[in-house]
């Protein structure tokens, strides 16, 4: 699915809302602090159009408010999605190394034939995409299951193509309007 | 009177064995977990108890199967919410309802479909040998017209799978069953790929149905592996349709890596349109005003991207990563890849225009105006 039009209008409202929280202390500032700004909001934005029923969206926002916590909060509370902030994440999953490479060893030492190899190599591979998938996506790491990382990123992505298209439809417009001054 | 006397005793003793043997008949089955021939025929029992079997084993049968269904039972489908929902201490809301994914009424339909097959009488549970290999398969993640069809094929084919249940047993071996519930399954052949049997339903039409599947293992772990896999196929088959491009991976691992660099260019994407933007923009709030009244006035627009317009991104992003920087540092350039992309030389009807939609846009334009307090 693609993501639809009042997904696009929510998007923008929730967005201008919080930067508008941003306007009195970036008049003046570089152009780096004007951008993080405003892929800031755009993101708690983005994050609180959930209302916190995705893993990604609360991760995101924890993220944020651990870096920024004023602002966020200033901002989810402009947004009425003061809620969000203290919603609870699941526990991370801890991989204990010393436990796995023991293990892989182990696994090591069995004969194997071809077919089994080449199985056992498309399953590392899988692994280690998943892995890279969890790096990617927001709060991939408190996934615990495959499923529910592959529903995550759905919806992320859903969410990630309604930012780009919103903003990219603003910068055209100011673009336009600029070339037409 | 002693007679009379021993004559009851002898009857009670040898019902009571009869007793005791048929329960450690089933007993023994239970215990095995082996495919086997029905012993029933090796011994000496009468036809009634064969009935007394074949019921508390189909019953049995269905008790084992709503117990290993009763942690997770949901369809696959339905395990779209509710399993995350478990995992998520049950904060998932469906959200993917309000994403407007069709997915609920797809959902809506197994559940309640399969809520009143969910209870099974309580009958006693007994083991038996051959008939532990039906293993229950929540078979949603066909199709639904399957579950339709099945539904009614249980209720009308109920008196005959006990008829031939009589004989089946009589026959004594697993393949005649096979044939039998193949016979019976054949219009359901259509949604399954392979050969699959359907285990019987009694008059009762509150059983579970259950199936397995030819030349694979049946035991839960293994099924619980299957449905898992079904629903990692099922996200990805919806990835697929998201992410552009992806149709010519088949493998996991593929389509993993694209979505991958997928996300990764989208999010390098609003990280460099948020640095134009504050490039373009020297106040953060955007001149609302001075945008959108040239386009409330000319273009009704609708931001309603066409898939188009995010996979040429996507493949322009590449280009224009490298170059965001230099772009940058030299002010407000015109960024030629990007406007390759629209049609016309209006910037804004490069999006596709939905009927009704740019009036929905044209007010909330209007109320973000009124908002902003210009």
């Amino acid at each position: 699915m693609q993501p639809t039009s009042s997904m696009n209008e929510e998007f923008l409202k929730k967005w201008q809302m919080g930067l508008q929280i941003f306007r009195p202390s970036i008049d003046n500032t570089s152009v780096h602090e004007r951008k993080k700004a405003i892929k800031l909001s755009a993101d708690v934005a983005m994050a609180s159009l959930r209302k916190g029923t995705t893993c990604w969206s609360r991760a995101l926002i924890e993220k944020t408010a651990t870096e920024d916590n004023f602002l966020v909060r200033q901002m989810l509370s402009g947004i009425k999605a003061e809620a969000l902030i203290n919603k609870k994440l699941p526990k991370k999953i801890v991989c204990h190394r010393k436990i796995v490479r023991r293990s892989k060893k182990i696994l090591r030492r069995k004969s194997k034939s071809a077919s089994e190899e080449a199985a056992a190599k498309a399953k590392r591979l899988v692994k280690r995409r998943t892995q890279g998938l969890r790096n990617v996506v927001p709060g991939g790491e408190l996934m615990s299951n495959d499923v529910l990382l592959l529903q995550e990123t759905l919806d992320y992505i859903v969410s990630l193509q309604t930012q780009v298209n919103v903003m990219r439809s603003i910068v055209d417009a100011a673009e336009a309007e600029i070339d037409q001054r | 009177m002693v007679f009379v006397i021993n004559i009851v005793s002898s009857s009670t003793l040898t019902f009571t064995l009869f007793l005791s043997h048929s329960l450690s008949l089933q007993a023994i089955c239970f215990l095995k977990k082996k495919k086997k021939k029905i012993t029933m025929n090796e011994g000496a029992i009468g036809g009634d108890l064969l009935l007394n079997y074949t019921d508390m084993s189909v019953l049995e049968r269905q008790r084992a199967h709503l117990k290993y269904l009763n942690p997770s039972f949901d369809s696959p489908l339905a395990g779209f919410f509710a399993d995350s929902s478990m995992i998520n201490g049950g904060e998932m809301d469906g959200y993917l309802a309000t994403a407007g994914l069709n997915l609920p009424m797809i959902y809506g339909e197994t559940t309640v479909e399969g809520d009143p097959r969910m209870s099974i009488p309580l009958e006693t549970t007994l083991g038996t040998g051959n008939f532990r290999k039906r293993k229950f398969d929540t078979v949603t993640k066909d199709c639904n017209e399957k579950k339709k069809k099945m539904n009614r094929e249980e209720v009308t084919e109920g008196e005959e799978e006990e008829k031939s249940k009589i004989t089946e047993l009589n026959n004594g071996s697993p393949k005649s069953i096979k044939k039998m519930k193949n016979k019976a399954k054949k219009e359901e052949n259509n949604c399954s790929n392979d050969s699959s049997k359907v285990t019987k339903e009694l008059e009762k039409t509150d059983y579970i149905h259950v199936r397995a599947r030819r030349g694979q293992a049946t035991d839960s772990h293994s099924i619980a592996e299957r449905v898992r896999r079904e629903k990692i196929s099922e996200r990805m088959k919806f990835l697929q349709d998201l992410v552009p491009g992806c149709d010519k991976f088949t493998g996991k691992a593929g389509m993993l890596d694209e979505i991958i660099n997928y996300v990764q260019s989208l999010q390098r994407q609003i990280e460099f349109l948020s640095m134009k933007l504050a490039v373009v923009n020297p106040r953060p709030d955007f001149d609302m005003d001075d945008i959108f009244a040239k386009e409330v006035v000319s273009t009704p627009m609708t931001v309603v991207p066409s898939p188009e317009m995010v996979h040429s991104g996507y493949s322009h992003e590449m280009v224009n990563s490298g170059y965001s920087n230099e772009m940058v540092n030299s002010g407000y350039v015109h960024f030629n890849p990007m406007q390759q992309v629209d049609t016309s030389s209006d910037p804004l009807s490069c999006f596709n225009n939905n009927g009704q939609a740019p009036s929905m846009w044209d007010s909330d334009v209007q109320n973000l105006y009124g908002s902003l307090g210009v």
